[in-house]
């Protein structure tokens, strides 16, 4: 496989998780701007846990997601009652928050001959635990894309759980489900808590395959983008983002013959999908479609 | 005045109306009795243009009226007091009462201007509270603005959807003697509510509609004779 | 002292900019209940065909504003259309979404025609400073504020005074009511998108002379300091809208003088979380 189609894979491996992540809020009816900012916290993280203190690349990468799982509960204190236009407003304030705050977090450790860590704005360099490892880019991709998998499992089984409903049901109706005696509030958090740990996962991921992040990469954009795709792929499985993502980095490839018209065709297509797919290519009905579909395989 | 001739009216699979038709007899008040999801407030919507019937007619005063948009409705005369009073709650008094005269606001300012002081003479606590949100007023203040906001249109049939709802015993009663006094000026009255013995007492006649069809109609005294709809409507104990 | 005035005064003058932005925002979530992400690009697009007829006809000021407001109108025509009309059945968060994909397609537009990134963009340079006391008035300042202060009075007088006005805001308050009334509710929601986009193409106007050049950079920024006025302002509200909007820029002005540049963005954003986390409105109104 050529390295350029590895480093596709891995990217979109990475958004991936930040695609779930978004997924994971809309399931309980949050509109989320800000999954960049537990990105950029999950990659810091690991980043500093490998680089700085020398913690193998598996640890390191659990670090980012746990420390990017903790910011995100911790958000949930203040964000977990918030719905609708705010909490978008509110998560984009955030993912800025984070980006200008880690514009002036300086965190430098002399490693080996270096001065190593975050320096401000130019960034956290030499994270290199991936290639002193001695791990190849084929044999990380291959991982990225079984974590990948095996998250989609779990949110699959999640989702089909007692806990799956009751955060559909805050997702339809939160005064509804908590006269239901669902405890809105905590699953809110509780969600807010798994969907920065995921997107922790991917920032973790990420500033090891490429060796460094900076607070640029805290972009709304990126927020914003994750979530497009879960309404590109589908809403009704956690399949879907993860859909969206490679039609997006795989579709924006294909289009490079169009060189400067990329996005505004790219664009187009996402604008008329909605219109004839306004939850996106695997929505509920298509799910229920294609599960029966299959039972009926089986028999 | 008002004629509705057997109008389906869905939302998607769901029908509503199955072929409701009524009479509203010029000058008179007719209540619309019936149970929760029967589809009072979808006829009402259908004759005020915001729902399109599937099919069957509905005529007022002798020219067709299904299919005709919301603004023409009021144009043409009917004017609808909806259900939960729904006022303007960001805009005060006076401004709810000018949103009422929209559809001729553009051409008679001054019959407006005339009738705002009209209303404010008829309701002299709207008077007080003119500059006010109308969503800081009480209940009943807020149906005797939506009231108000519809006559504003100069209508001459008025619907009123569950007056009644969520207020005291001595405001609905206000009310109602509100509306009698409408129809005694010559205000044509279809009158939705859940009330049945205190809309009965005002109606020249009554409509019973259950699950989408009229079930039964006749004048108050036919209606409260009848065992079956006294036990289910009035609280009357059969026998 | 001075400096705090200095600080107040400047805050002043950019803030009138947002509150037309917040103004802009909150016509089309006030009467369609959905965001309009693109806002922001939609203006940047005026700005950039505005900066092109200057390069074209130096001096020709009302080209250059008439430009400006026209490719920004016909712009938010296309959102409307596209974004909002084709999905007025759906979902709110869906109009929202596709409202993010016309922005990368504008943003892509804009680039296409400029590949030098930042583009120049004409100003009044005659227009003499003012000194009142220690404070000093810029000129472009001042007439950035001048002229957002006459375009709020018109838009309010039109708003609180007319036929039009009435129906806009008996839309946004209730527009089932309002349909009631005899309104045509998606003939006043279009209208409020127009007329929200010849509001953004002015303030459009207004920034860019006053930063005499713009980058691509703009739109997102746009879109950021409108949302963030429109609800420091209680989302909705109009009168709101031009007090968050004033807030906001004399909070940015006074972190500017005390703190320095790095902590301008910091207190802006840091003000809009609070809001949120303590504002009793957003815990209560799911509005998406």
């Amino acid at each position: 496989m050529s390295d350029y189609a590895v480093s596709l894979l891995v990217r979109i491996g990475v958004e991936a998780f930040v695609a779930l992540s978004a997924y994971l809020l809309l399931v309980i009816g949050r509109v989320s701007f800000g999954q960049q900012a537990f990105f950029v916290i999950g990659g810091y993280a690991a980043g500093i846990a490998t680089a700085l203190y020398g913690a193998p690349l598996a640890v390191g990468i659990m670090v980012g997601a746990v420390a990017a799982g903790v910011a995100g509960a911790l958000l949930s204190a203040v964000m977990a009652p918030v719905g609708g236009i705010y909490f978008a407003a509110g998560s984009l304030a955030f993912g800025e928050l984070v980006r200008v705050a880690l514009l002036s977090f300086h965190y430098q450790v002399p490693v080996g001959a270096d001065l190593t860590g975050p320096a401000g704005a130019d960034g956290f360099r030499g994270v290199r635990a991936l290639f002193t490892g001695g791990v190849s880019a084929t044999a990380f991709m291959l991982a990225v894309a079984g974590l990948v998998a095996l998250t989609f499992l779990a949110i699959a089984l999640l989702l089909r759980s007692r806990w799956g409903e009751a955060m559909r049901m805050v997702g339809e109706d939160e005064t509804a489900s908590a006269s239901l005696g669902v405890r809105v509030r905590r699953v809110a958090a509780l969600t807010m808590a798994g969907a920065g740990a995921l997107a922790g996962l991917g920032g973790g991921l990420f500033v090891h395959y490429v060796t460094y992040i900076e607070p640029g990469h805290s972009d709304v954009m990126l927020g914003v983008h994750s979530l497009a795709y879960a309404f590109i792929g589908g809403l009704g499985t956690p399949l879907g983002p993860i859909i969206g993502v490679a039609l997006d980095i795989g579709l924006l490839e294909s289009f490079r013959f169009l060189a400067g018209y990329r996005m505004i065709v790219f664009g187009g297509l996402v604008m008329g999908l909605l219109v004839v797919r306004p939850r996106g290519l695997l929505d509920e009905v298509a799910v229920h479609r294609l599960s029966r579909l299959v039972a009926w395989g089986r028999r | 005045m008002l004629e509705v001739r057997d109008v389906v009216t869905s939302y998607g699979m769901i029908q509503a109306l199955r072929g409701v038709s009524l009479t509203a007899r010029e000058g008179e008040v007719t209540c619309i009795l019936g149970p929760n999801g029967a589809g009072k407030t979808t006829l009402l919507y259908t004759i005020a243009g915001i729902l399109r019937p599937r099919s069957g007619s509905i005529s007022f005063q002798g020219r067709e009226l299904a299919g005709t948009s919301a603004p023409d409705v009021v144009g043409r005369g009917i004017s609808l007091v909806p259900e939960n009073r729904l006022v303007f709650p960001h805009m005060t008094v006076r401004e709810n009462l000018f949103a009422g005269a929209y559809v001729r606001l553009g051409r008679d300012r001054a019959g407006v201007e005339a009738d705002l002081d009209a209303m404010f003479a008829r309701f002299p606590i709207l008077k007080q509270r003119a500059g006010q949100a109308a969503g800081t007023l009480s209940g009943g203040e807020q149906q005797m603005l939506a009231v108000a906001r519809a006559l504003m249109a100069r209508p001459r049939l008025l619907m009123m959807d569950e007056p009644s709802l969520g207020l005291a015993p001595l405001v609905v009663e206000q009310i109602f003697q509100i509306v009698q006094g409408l129809n005694r000026e010559g205000i044509t009255v279809l009158l939705v509510e859940q009330n049945a013995r205190l809309a009965l007492s005002i109606a020249h006649h009554a409509y019973l509609l259950e699950q989408g069809r009229i079930a039964f109609h006749g004048t108050p005294s036919e209606v409260s004779a009848n065992e079956g709809i006294s036990r289910a409507y009035l609280g009357i104990k059969g026998g | 002292m001075v400096d705090f005035l200095q600080a107040l005064v400047d805050g002043v003058m950019l803030g009138a900019t947002y509150s037309l932005l917040g103004l802009g925002f909150t016509l089309i979530f006030g009467v369609l209940r959905r965001l309009n992400l693109a806002f922001g690009p939609t203006i940047l697009v005026g700005i950039y065909a505005g900066s092109h007829v200057g390069l074209a006809w130096p001096g020709a000021l009302w080209a250059v504003v008439a430009a400006t407001v026209v490719a920004a109108i016909l712009c938010g025509i296309y959102v409307e259309r596209c974004s909002f009309r084709a999905l007025a059945r759906q979902a709110p968060v869906v109009s929202m979404i596709s409202t993010f994909a016309v922005w990368m397609q504008l943003q892509e537009l804009v680039s296409l025609f400029e590949a030098s990134r930042t583009m120049p963009y004409p100003s009044p340079a005659w227009l003499p400073a003012l000194t009142v006391g220690p404070i000093l008035l810029r000129s472009d300042a001042l007439l950035m504020w001048s002229g957002a202060t006459a375009i709020m009075l018109a838009l309010f007088v039109l708003l609180y005074r007319t036929r039009f006005g009435t129906a806009v805001r008996a839309v946004a308050d209730s527009s089932e009511a309002a349909a009631l009334m005899g309104v045509n509710v998606s003939i006043i929601g279009a209208a409020a998108f127009l007329l929200a986009s010849t509001v953004g193409g002015l303030a459009g106007v207004l920034i860019a002379q006053s930063q005499q050049q713009v980058t691509p950079y703009f739109g997102l920024w746009a879109t950021v300091k409108g949302l963030t006025a429109m609800l420091l302002g209680g989302a909705g509200s109009l009168p709101g809208a031009v007090a968050g909007g004033v807030i906001l820029g004399v909070v940015e002005t006074q972190t500017l003088w005390h703190f320095g540049g790095q902590w301008r963005d910091l207190a802006s954003f840091a003000l809009l979380f609070l809001v949120i986390a303590l504002s009793p409105r957003a815990r209560s109104e799911p509005t998406l």
